[in-house]
């Protein structure tokens, strides 16, 4: 099943064939039956591997044949001299090469040579890299044989350098061998580690089982590369794309040389309200709190709190919430001092919470934390810039390239993302028309973008109101930001729903959402100092829709004009009975 | 009269001709030819391909439902009287190695070589299910004790008992496996997690293993895996999660290929497609050139698909070009489950299964 194109053929072409197959399939029959026969009596001799070896050249992927081989040639091991064990594997090697022609995606066959070059006597890897030379010049892009390379270069223990050298020659013969290209990222980590911690090159000894792989991959191990030879690399990349800024493999690679950190895992924000007696904390990724060791200390008191996320159909969350004994901070002539740790990370945040203040937090702002930013791990930004300057020369000649329009928006964001805001929604644009067919996609992006600004000029500003109207909106994304936000306005957009995350909004206490489509309030859940809610033309259906603002004890303002619901009868008597907190409600 | 000829001959070359897909998939049940012979050893995993593509057709009723059945747990790997097989436990591909036919009533037969195969084990679950069968007569114990020998030290899984290849694909079947008999142990799932982790790739994508090439068909088979654990957010962090969206969306050319820089091909409509819906980003994609390309594909005469034009279709990709096509709600068609790769309506059936073993339970 790869790919056979349709050929028309004659009537006698037809019954030549015919004939051919139904002379293979008696033949095939026969030895099939032969082998079983064999096999149930134990027989393991060199006759056996005869009828094997015709089954396995017409059906590579018989793998119980390949198993019976390798039981066969185990056993003669024990029998035969070192002589004869090296040329039985080498008749092995030439009649596997015999299949991989006539099948050179077989997982059966590559597997099974993998384990012959690991009992040879006297294995010949040069041998084996040629075979991988003149399979590849076929088709570069043969994982299995790619794989099978990795697998002769790590037990023959070809020194990472020369492999490098190898990928130079491949890229430099063409560019947009994207194999070549990915090969390389897993092998410059070795050669020019960044951090001590960075693995070394290791000699493993052959092993009897061909398919070990390495145990690390690029993506989650801190694979720095150091600076003089990221600086090499971006050279070498730049021809790449300069010479063929249509192939992808240099920008993907390119990507990767840019950016690979991981942010810091901490505590971000611990949050006090005296008022409420409550303890929220918010975590730089998504946790499980009962099960990272979370401990809150008050005044030097270790505090036996349930931890409870802020909404419970998040079990993964980034914020949780605990609610302290009664009268342990409720007076507000009195200071105190709260810890919370994590102890799993062995790191902590502190807030003071001072006489006469209802709330205190404690926190690394997105700004500081650089957590639009933190995309790309090159700390020199005059790195950046000239790489933004590269970028920006080629988009003149090749203004149609969707690749450098996504780099030149990446790089913008990492150097300055409020600075660059109106040229990042321009190529935004452009990138939009270049690459029609992910229009929605890259739509989805630039609001993520603009809701990422949005979040740092709040901040700049030192407001707790963030105000994110007509921005074409279908989605909400990072919510655990808004922890400390009071008054929000989300008018205007194509939002369905707000969803669980939503809750994440602690201190919120006005909600503005006029103008969209929002038919699910699920979000909208123990929101404990929320008072007004605006939703004019929504789609709120029924009451069952409203239920969950029951949830809200100290909502006191709703505004529910211009959805469905307001046409049912006596809707104004029953929304009375079910938030009876509620003063205003405008129909 | 010649205008209204031609859009009328522009219609047809876009209109799915699911009645043409019934008939391709009955014959597969039926006789395979020749050039299929490679595929004896794995012949379940066609019926499969052939009943999961007619569920989807809303087609079943051409079935003999209970002779299917019969014949699939003529291939179940059973315990033999001393029990001393356990770790060999599940399904065959075929009877091709000549074990007497026993549809799983009483012990099964010793054969110094017989074993199950993951993948034939999870898609005869999978078929079991999708005919409507309880389960019934699926030794539990056997199937994951036989799964359980089949995890290496750094997670992922071989084949068959004897060794084999080990890679990302057997890890979706290891997965499935478990959550078809809603039971877990038969893997170590931190172990999998850590080498699905372990197989992110510089790019972005997910390979075959550690340091392999990102693929379109591995990313699937792991995003699927982690969505079936639960684990998904827990394993992946949102940023993570955007790079994988962003390497999946750009795998769409007009169709959808499984690596950079190779031709387009119909499977990819489901194995990226479905990666995509199950990360909630699939309505971002081009649902019209999407379709176009799958259609571009379907063999006119004789049903089914092929993975590029004038080409010859084959179960696979036939089954694969149709999951494609439901995912972008063409008419006529099941929804599939995008993670355990059968039809909703299959789905539910196993729901109601494990609804009745929690309360067989209690």
């Amino acid at each position: 099943m790869h790919g056979r194109v349709k050929l028309k053929s004659t009537a006698q072409q037809e019954e030549e064939k015919r004939k051919e197959r139904e002379k293979k399939l008696k033949i095939y029959l026969t030895s099939r039956d032969a082998c079983f026969t064999k096999r149930k009596e134990g027989v393991l001799d060199e006759e056996v591997l005869l009828l094997t070896q015709q089954l396995l050249s017409s059906n590579p992927d018989f793998a119980t044949l390949w198993n019976y081989r390798r039981e066969i040639l185990l056993h003669l091991e024990t029998v035969r001299s070192e002589d004869e064990i090296q040329r039985l594997y080498e008749e092995e090697l030439s009649f596997l090469e015999a299949c991989l022609k006539v099948n050179p995606k077989s997982y059966g066959s590559w597997h099974h040579r993998g384990w012959v070059s690991t009992r040879l006597p006297r294995p010949d890897w040069a041998r084996e890299l040629s075979l991988c030379e003149r399979c590849l010049s076929l088709d570069d892009r043969n994982f299995h044989c790619w794989d099978y390379r990795r697998m002769v270069v790590r037990v023959s223990g070809v020194p990472v350098d020369q492999e490098l050298q190898f990928t130079d020659r491949l890229i430099g013969s063409n560019f947009s061998n994207y194999s070549s290209w990915h090969y390389r990222s897993t092998l410059l980590p070795l050669l020019h580690p960044g951090s001590p911690e960075a693995a070394s090159p290791q000699r493993e000894p052959p092993t009897s089982s061909a398919c070990s792989s390495p145990s690390t991959s690029p993506q989650t191990h801190s694979h720095r590369v150091c600076e003089e030879q990221l600086l090499k690399e971006y050279e070498l990349v730049q021809n790449a794309f300069f010479t063929d800024p249509n192939d992808q493999s240099a920008w993907f690679y390119y990507r990767w040389l840019l950016g690979r950190a991981e942010r810091e895992e901490m505590i971000s924000c611990v949050y006090v309200s005296r008022e409420g007696e409550r303890v929220v904390v918010a975590f730089s990724r998504p946790v499980n709190a009962l099960s990272v060791g979370l401990l809150l200390v008050v005044d030097g008191q270790p505090q036996q709190v349930n931890w409870r996320s802020a909404h419970p159909r998040l079990r993964h969350s980034p914020m949780w919430i605990c609610d302290l004994p009664p009268g342990t901070i409720s007076d507000t002539s009195n200071e105190h001092n709260l810890t919370v740790h994590w102890t799993e990370r062995h790191t902590h945040r502190d807030c003071a919470l001072y006489t006469g203040r209802s709330e205190s937090w404690c926190r690394d702002s997105a700004t500081d934390l650089e957590l639009f930013r933190s995309e790309l791990s090159v700390e020199k930004s005059s790195v950046l810039q000239s790489e933004l300057q590269s970028c920006t020369q080629l988009l003149e000649l090749e203004p149609q390239n969707k690749w450098c329009l996504l780099t030149i928006i990446l790089l913008m964001r990492a150097l300055d993302p409020l600075g660059y805001e109106k040229e990042t929604l321009a190529y935004f644009q452009t990138l939009k028309e270049v690459d029609s067919m992910r229009t929605s996609y890259y739509s989805d992006l630039c609001s993520k973008f603009m809701i990422e600004n949005t979040i740092l000029k709040m901040e700049y500003a030192e407001v707790r109101v963030f105000s994110l109207c007509e921005k074409n909106l279908s989605t909400l994304c990072h919510l655990d930001q808004l922890l400390l936000v009071t008054h929000i306005n989300l008018s205007s957009n194509q939002l369905l729903g707000l969803p669980p995350q939503f809750a994440m909004l602690q201190c919120l206490e006005v909600l503005q959402a006029d103008d969209n489509a929002i038919e699910n309030l699920e979000g909208v859940y123990h929101l404990s100092k929320l008072e007004e809610v605006s939703l004019r033309n929504n789609n709120i259906t029924q009451l069952s829709d409203l239920k969950i603002l029951t949830t809200c004890p100290r909502l006191a303002r709703l505004d529910l004009r211009g959805n469905p619901i307001t046409q049912i009868a006596n809707i104004q008597s029953q929304l009375a009975e079910l938030l009876p907190s509620i003063t205003e409600l405008l129909l | 009269m010649a205008e209204d000829e031609s859009s009328l001959a522009e219609f047809e070359q876009v209109d799915f001709l699911k009645d043409r897909h019934v008939r391709f998939f009955q014959r597969c049940l039926q006789v395979l030819p020749e050039r299929y012979s490679s595929l004896e050893t794995s012949r379940l995993t066609i019926v499969f391909f052939a009943l999961s593509g007619l569920d989807v057709l809303n087609a079943l009723d051409v079935v003999d439902k209970p002779s299917l059945i019969e014949w699939i747990y003529s291939l179940q790997v059973l315990p033999t009287e001393d029990q001393s097989n356990l770790g060999r436990c599940g399904f065959r591909g075929s009877s091709h190695l000549g074990v007497p036919y026993n549809p799983s009533k009483g012990p099964g037969f010793p054969h110094p070589y017989d074993s199950g195969h993951v993948a034939m084990t999870y898609t005869g679950l999978a078929c079991l299910i999708i005919l409507g069968d309880d389960l019934g007569r699926v030794n539990k114990e056997a199937c994951l004790a036989g799964l359980k020998a089949l995890q290496l030290e750094d997670g992922s899984f071989y084949a068959v008992p004897e060794g084999s290849e080990n890679d990302m694909r057997f890890v979706y079947c290891a997965a499935c496996i478990c959550y078809m008999l809603s039971d877990w142990s038969g893997m170590d799932i931190q172990r999998a997690v850590q080498y699905i982790r372990n197989s992110m790739s510089y790019d972005n994508g997910i390979g075959q293993g550690a340091g392999l090439e990102s693929h379109g068909g591995s990313t699937f088979c792991a995003i699927a895996t982690l969505c079936l654990m639960g684990k998904l957010q827990e394993t992946l962090s949102e940023r993570e999660l955007n790079r994988i969206r962003r390497w999946c969306i750009l795998r769409q050319q007009s169709g959808f290929h499984g690596r950079p820089n190779k031709p387009v091909d119909t499977c990819y409509s489901f194995w990226v497609g479905a990666t995509l819906q199950l990360l909630d980003v699939f309505q971002y994609s081009n649902f019209e050139k999407n379709r176009n390309y799958i259609l571009s594909t379907q063999d006119r005469l004789v049903g089914g698909f092929a993975k590029w034009p004038d080409s010859h279709p084959d179960a696979l990709h036939a089954y694969f070009g149709i999951c494609g096509l439901s995912l972008i709600g063409e008419p006529g068609l099941r929804r599939v489950h995008p993670a355990l790769n059968v039809s909703e309506r299959a789905f539910e059936h196993l729901q109601q299964l494990h609804r009745t073993w929690r309360e067989a339970c209690t």
